[in-house]
């Protein structure tokens, strides 16, 4: 990804904003982009959804692959989640192998997904020590205006949880049965705009802004991941805080999932 | 292969200036490779070509006449600078005695030293400007290769200190100033800001922090209104 | 191309298993302004096709040995996603994407005004979400939208559409089946107030005769398909 450059007065712009707890377009410190979420949106992926947050868009598909179990898990099947930001996403995205941004934002999805247990891999087998399905996650940017991983953690559960298991394709059995998906872990990703954390910036933020915080509630507020991404330094109140604003937005962003399916 | 008619540029012809993007008035709106007439008397001006004996627009805009001359002013379009055009630009790196400036345009604008805001000594080039400062300056020359050297000698041309940048499509400029700058001048009234509307599409703001905030809302309803209606309603 | 005949796809009536006569397309809808980052964008669903296209620039030319001092390059990249087909995509270097990536450039810069800007780029993104048959085809007319959107100057619009044979019958804009058991496919890229061509490919086996009947086929879709573009880039969202 190509660096940017970062107008000294865009920092200082919301650095004043923070002191008077604003946001540069007029939101408040905890209030998100209006969302939408579709699901089934993509024919040809067994499970699809995308994401629109302000001017940030994005796509999540499920494919499924037969594979052959790891020999210490003869019983479970796989889960892969990627996330690919090609160039079309923005001026700054570059062609080419992976960036390191890239494969940061698909593997700290993965791992609140990977970890909420809320696949049953168990589920997944087909013959024990032979075949087992694979489940392949793949997170799409098409539109980068900020906050890139809230957008696919939300796009890739929903996706995920609409996906059905191609068993008559893969000639498995001779009907398909939905993917048994049963916790929806979600994403909150925070940003030090200014001095201060906001939840979901948007690119002008991200852009001025400093170090940012992604966690992964599931059912039960349990956590499931967390990312500290960027330079900066943050407190144990700062984040108790955010924590606070998470517990309460997790539950607000599993209902509209629950209410796509 | 090469008899193919090359297109007039926006920025080399003559009265494209102010009132090309900026004409409010309804026009139709044409798309590229669509014929607009015979070309029999009449001149091609921007984003038009003259193929045999008519005349072929080339971009997705607004079509407009003035005098014989028929041209299309682009509904979407990148900044193109023109001598003469304010701008604010950001500074992005430096030599020893020239500033290089990102002005929006597909090329980086420079800066020499010469032209600078004060007397800098050779090296000092970072203590005056730094990466990262802001500037409102005008665009001196533009090469044909769409690179241009700016200029900080000027009436208000300077280093911005205080107050916020936001941005509108060039496109839209004309909706934010209005007929003869009306819209404009009542929103700094109403407001209290100094606002600073450079042709690149970045805006200057400054003013108390509250009233900022009421400019910005009101320059992104004028574009989510553009955006639902279409520019061209 | 390969089953030939195994498969009925067209029957007795002339009527394919689509229900569309032979020289009828699929439903296309094109919408601009899709991605709100980019300089010009355009999204369009033909058939089960789902493409979107975005432009940015002009801008400098990066690296340097790609810039040329008397114009512009295109920089198209047409891509996969990973979840567009049946069988998942693997990220990373194809060749097939390399390809139709190169002809689409060469097509597009045939109607580019590239000249009137010396030494930059314009970077031009295809990315194909789903894919039915003749994605190539609606990459080019997804970026010459796109490129309208951007408002880059244009002798003209590339149009580009197919047509094949399937079961020895010649027909328009075929879809997957048809692609996948079919006899032979003709794209081409055409420009459509002048009738003139910038792009052009087959493969299969046709008759000097079948040929001609294809060629014309395209030849009428490109005309309304053309109307469909010149819709979305004068109406409603702009």
């Amino acid at each position: 990804m190509a660096i940017p450059l970062v107008p000294q007065l865009l920092r200082n712009h919301l650095s004043e904003l923070a002191e008077q707890n604003q946001r540069i377009d007029g939101r408040g410190q905890w209030e998100s982009r209006e969302i939408d979420l579709q699901t089934n949106v993509l024919p040809n992926a067994e499970g699809s959804a995308m994401v629109t947050m302000g001017d940030t868009i994005v796509y999540a598909g499920v494919k499924f692959q037969i594979m052959t179990p790891y020999p210490d898990r003869p019983n479970q099947g796989g889960l892969m989640c990627s996330a690919e930001v090609r160039p079309v996403a923005g001026r700054n995205w570059e062609a080419g192998p992976p960036s390191p941004e890239s494969i940061e934002l698909g593997r700290v999805v993965d791992r609140g997904i990977r970890e909420s247990g809320c696949i049953d891999v168990d589920d997944l087998c087909i013959i024990p020590g032979e075949k087992a399905w694979q489940v392949i996650l793949d997170l799409f940017a098409v539109s980068d205006d900020g906050n890139l991983f809230d957008a696919f953690a939300l796009a890739g559960i929903a996706a995920l949880r609409t996906a059905v298991v191609p068993e008559v394709k893969f000639e498995v059995s001779d009907t398909d049965r939905p993917l048994p998906v049963s916790k929806t872990p979600i994403m909150c990703s925070y940003h030090k705009v200014g001095g201060r954390y906001v939840y979901d910036a948007d690119g002008r933020e991200e852009l001025g802004g400093d170090e940012r915080i992604h966690i992964t509630l599931g059912d039960n507020d349990n956590v499931h991941s967390l990312q500290k991404g960027l330079k900066g330094i943050f407190t144990a109140s700062e984040f108790a805080e955010i924590m606070e604003h998470a517990k309460s937005r997790c539950g607000e962003l599993r209902d509209l999932v629950h209410g796509s399916e | 292969m090469n008899s193919r008619p090359v297109g007039q540029l926006d920025n080399m012809s003559i009265e494209s200036s102010a009132d090309g993007p900026r004409d409010t008035q309804r026009t139709l709106v044409v798309v590229p490779g669509e014929d607009l007439g015979s070309s029999e008397g009449i001149e091609a001006g921007h984003g038009v070509l003259v193929v045999g004996d008519r005349i072929i627009s080339t971009k997705q805009g607004k079509m407009s006449r003035k005098g014989n001359t028929v041209s299309v002013s682009p509904l979407h379009t990148r900044y193109m600078p023109r001598p003469g055009d304010l701008v604010i630009g950001h500074i992005e790196g430096c030599t020893n005695n020239i500033w290089f400036v990102d002005i929006g345009a597909p090329f980086n604008s420079i800066l020499p030293m010469s032209l600078g805001p004060a007397k800098v000594e050779f090296g000092g080039t970072r203590k005056i400007l730094d990466i990262g400062d802001s500037i409102i300056c005008r665009v001196q020359e533009v090469e044909e290769t769409h690179q241009s050297v700016v200029t900080m000698k000027g009436m208000g041309l300077r280093k911005i200190r205080s107050g916020a940048l936001d941005e509108l499509d060039p496109h839209l400029l004309g909706r934010l100033i209005g007929k003869g700058g009306s819209f404009l001048r009542e929103m700094k009234m109403q407001t209290d800001c100094r606002i600073v509307v450079a042709d690149n599409g970045r805006l200057w703001i400054d003013g108390e922090l509250e009233n900022i905030l009421e400019v910005r809302k009101r320059i992104n309803g004028i574009s989510s209104e553009a955006k639902m209606i279409g520019v061209d309603a | 191309m390969g089953g030939y005949g195994d498969v009925q796809m067209i029957d007795e009536n002339g009527i394919r298993a689509d229900g569309r006569k032979a020289g009828d397309l699929r439903p296309i809808e094109i919408e601009t302004g899709v991605i709100p980052v980019a300089d010009g964008s355009a999204r369009v669903i033909w058939g089960n096709n789902h493409a979107v296209a975005a432009i940015y620039g002009p801008m400098e030319a990066h690296p340097r040995k790609i810039q040329r001092q008397d114009r512009a390059v295109l920089d198209v990249r047409y891509n996969m996603a990973p979840f567009s087909t049946s069988d998942r995509i693997r990220p990373g270097f194809n060749r097939r994407s390399r390809e139709i990536s190169k002809v689409t450039a060469e097509a597009l810069e045939s109607v580019v005004l590239v000249e009137m800007y010396p030494r930059s780029k314009i970077r031009v993104e295809i990315e194909i979400l789903a894919a039915e048959a003749g994605t190539r085809c609606v990459g080019i007319t997804a970026a010459s939208v796109a490129l309208a959107h951007a408002g880059i100057p244009m002798t003209d619009m590339v149009v580009s559409v197919a047509s094949g044979k399937i079961n020895d019958v010649v027909v328009c804009d075929l879809n997957k089946e048809e692609d996948n058991y079919g006899e032979a496919d003709l794209p081409m890229g055409i420009l459509p107030n002048s009738g003139e061509l910038v792009f052009l490919q087959m493969d299969g086996d046709l008759t000097q005769e079948e040929f001609q009947e294809a060629w014309d086929y395209n030849m009428e879709a490109a005309h309304d398909i053309h109307r469909i573009m010149v819709d979305a880039l004068k109406g409603g969202e702009s």
